[in-house]
């Protein structure tokens, strides 16, 4: 239950985010993702089925937010949390540099699978916002690895103390 | 089989994970028109928290602003902006109706229609996919917005029309610089009609204009011709900006749509349904 309600909020947190983002600049939600950050935490501090779930459910939320084809970024995310985690499980990816690979990787993964299949779905190429897009995967690895040793360490003294 | 699953617990997950989601693609036939009732409910329950945060946001501005401006002064300037955001609105339906339309009568009664029923609308939330396809708009169907209502910016210049999924106070836009939306138009000068479609990019083109035709120039306006029974006549949406011979058919026209997607905070819903227009 409290897992649940972890997750719920992260979701929350994220989706404020992204609202937040997208009222300051519409370059901001193309440059950083803030959903996919979400489930690459996640699934390297789960495991990969933790990871496609969340998966799954930020592609959703995100495909609820874009008109056309709802699924697409569903697909997107569930395969990239999967992954994430199936990694995270066999290589340790807490070291800073390694975190900002892992991260780019995944990001760019998943960036690959979202174009591909969009064009699929649509039979056309996609808006790269004036090429904002292909800045992605290093602008959210760099978040991502000032973030996530932030968080992890916030965790581990909020437990040191509970202790 | 219990054995088979705990070896590749992980693996069906994903599959079943996908295979669920390659069925929600497959169901939104014809492409993405209709909402299926999952992604509906996803937008009712994550829309709300979006349009909160956004009016937040504007609400935490318009705080500063107050404190730092007259009281007084900030009032009866917002109020001489609403008003004049509607009569901008009545002064473009107007013109517009005026050229399109024969006698008084039909004036009278499509502007008494359509002055009766706009409503101001604000964007609070964007395309997720592509900022150019679609956008969020603070009124819902507790507001009396439905579908295919059509949506104009401050000036009075198209900018979509309003397709599902519609929650008590959010809805959704489509624009028309998305790659699926079509508009009949019709050339100002020369009532020259085409289709116009979004790039996709935040420009839009010029479909179904034969290559002999002579009376399409560049710096042509656009205007709405009613005869897609979505977007009432006499609109303005653009202006042709390129025009280039491809050897085909077609003419290969390119427009530059007049709503500019930086300045799309404040809209105009025309709250009357298109079946009702005609």
């Amino acid at each position: 239950m409290k897992q649940l309600v972890e997750i719920v909020l992260a979701i929350i947190f994220a989706l404020v985010l992204f609202a937040a983002f997208s009222y300051i600049s519409v370059y901001l939600i193309q440059a950083i993702n803030v959903f996919s950050l979400l489930v690459i935490y996640y699934a390297a501090s789960k495991d990969e089925i933790h990871g496609a779930c969340l998966g799954a459910v930020c592609g959703l939320i995100q495909d609820s937010f874009s008109l056309g084809v709802f699924g697409v970024a569903g697909i997107a995310k569930t395969v990239m949390g999967f992954i994430a985690g199936f990694v995270a499980k066999r290589i340790n990816v807490v070291p800073a540099s390694r975190n900002f690979v892992f991260v780019f990787i995944m990001i760019t993964l998943e960036l690959i699978l979202w174009a591909s299949l969009y064009a699929f779905v649509y039979s056309q190429g996609f808006n790269t916002g004036r090429g904002v897009i292909f800045i992605q995967p290093l602008i959210t690895a760099l978040i991502g690895s000032v973030l996530f040793p932030l968080i992890r360490k916030t965790i581990k003294s909020m437990n040191t103390n509970r202790i | 089989m219990p054995l088979f699953w705990q070896k590749n617990k992980s693996f069906i997950i994903l599959a079943i994970l996908i295979v669920i989601q390659l069925i929600l693609i497959s169901v939104q036939t014809p492409l993405g028109e209709q909402d299926n009732y999952f992604e509906r409910a996803v937008f009712v329950l994550f829309s709300p928290l979006q349009h909160g945060i956004v009016s937040f946001a504007q609400g935490i501005g318009n705080i500063w602003k107050g404190y730092f401006n007259l009281r007084k002064a900030h009032i009866e300037n917002e109020e001489i902006k609403k008003e004049l955001f509607f009569l901008t609105q009545e002064n473009n339906l107007l013109k517009n109706a005026l050229k399109n339309y024969k006698t008084e009568k039909e004036i009278m009664d499509l502007l008494q229609k359509l002055n009766q029923n706009i409503l101001n609308a604000r964007v609070v939330g964007i395309d997720a996919s592509n900022y150019h396809k679609s956008v969020i708009i603070n009124k819902g169907s507790l507001d009396g917005i439905a579908k295919n209502m059509v949506i104009l910016d401050k000036s009075g210049n198209l900018v979509g029309r309003i397709v599902g999924p519609i929650s008590l106070k959010e809805a959704r836009v489509q624009l028309i610089t998305d790659n699926e939306c079509g508009v009949s138009v019709f050339t100002q000068r020369e009532k020259a009609l085409g289709i116009l479609k979004g790039d996709g990019k935040g420009g839009c083109k010029l479909d179904y204009i034969l290559s002999t035709d002579q009376n399409v120039f560049e710096g042509d306006s656009l205007k709405t011709s009613g005869f897609d029974g979505i977007f009432p006549p006499g609109i303005a949406v653009g202006e042709i900006a390129a025009i280039s011979h491809t050897g085909e058919l077609f003419k290969e026209i390119k427009v530059r749509p007049h709503f500019e997607f930086r300045n799309l905070d404040q809209l105009a819903v025309i709250m009357v349904e298109s079946k009702d227009l005609y």
